[in-house]
């Protein structure tokens, strides 16, 4: 990982194209700003986890895998129950 | 029983509706299938049957989204995707629950932004992925 120290109000600038500003800063927060290619999209880290991680959910779970989900949580509780009511 | 999905799911932005349905026999697991795209279909847990002591925390927006404006609903169900990589446990996406209202018939996967829950938790034994 490249370490840069920014002030406010300094920048950083990725490639050709990319440039990320510290707009504001506190002890719990920072605002950047981002000028970047409408084709490149900018996330936050979080939601790009989540995405990537969705799109590995999508195939689906084998029956085997079901049962060891089912045993899994059965060991917690007893409950069976609809999980819809 | 379809719900409204205005953000679609991430990575999956364009898919705005969801049916949840049950299989006899596999209760409590859910399915969640795209009613946009048939062949899109997510395996998921409520969150209690994983963790009953589970905080759910919710961006004002998503709040919003979900109870409208008649303030806290009591009737939010939260679902963890489950997901089967050929090695390694099975796991559930407990940083990014799939919240509903179910009388409302609305949901939004809300993405939390702290680090206490992970997007792999692993079922049974075995260490989380990376």
């Amino acid at each position: 990982m490249l370490v840069i120290r920014r002030r406010l109000g300094e920048a950083v600038v990725i490639g050709d194209d990319i440039e990320v500003e510290i707009l504001d800063a506190s002890a719990s927060h920072v605002k950047l700003g981002i000028r970047a290619p409408k084709t490149i999209p900018v996330v936050r880290k979080e939601i790009h986890v989540v995405s990537t991680q969705n799109r590995a959910s999508v195939n689906e779970v084998p029956p085997q895998d079901l049962k060891r989900l089912l045993t899994a949580i059965r060991r917690k509780s007893s409950s069976t129950t609809s999980a819809l009511r | 029983m379809e719900i409204e999905f205005p953000y679609g799911l991430p990575g999956f932005e364009q898919e705005h509706k969801f049916h949840i349905t049950e299989r006899v026999g596999l209760e409590p697991i859910v399915f969640l299938q795209s009613a946009i795209s048939p062949e899109l279909c997510f395996t998921a847990l409520p969150v209690k049957a994983i963790d009953p002591d589970y905080q759910l925390e919710l961006s004002p927006e998503e709040a919003a989204l979900l109870n409208g404006t008649s303030g806290i609903s009591a009737d939010l169900l939260s679902l963890a995707i489950v997901a089967a990589a050929e090695e390694g446990p099975v796991t559930v996406n407990l940083l990014a629950p799939v919240v509903v209202n179910l009388s409302r018939r609305v949901g939004v996967q809300a993405v939390r932004s702290d680090t206490r829950y992970s997007h792999c938790h692993p079922l049974g034994e075995a260490s989380p992925c990376s």
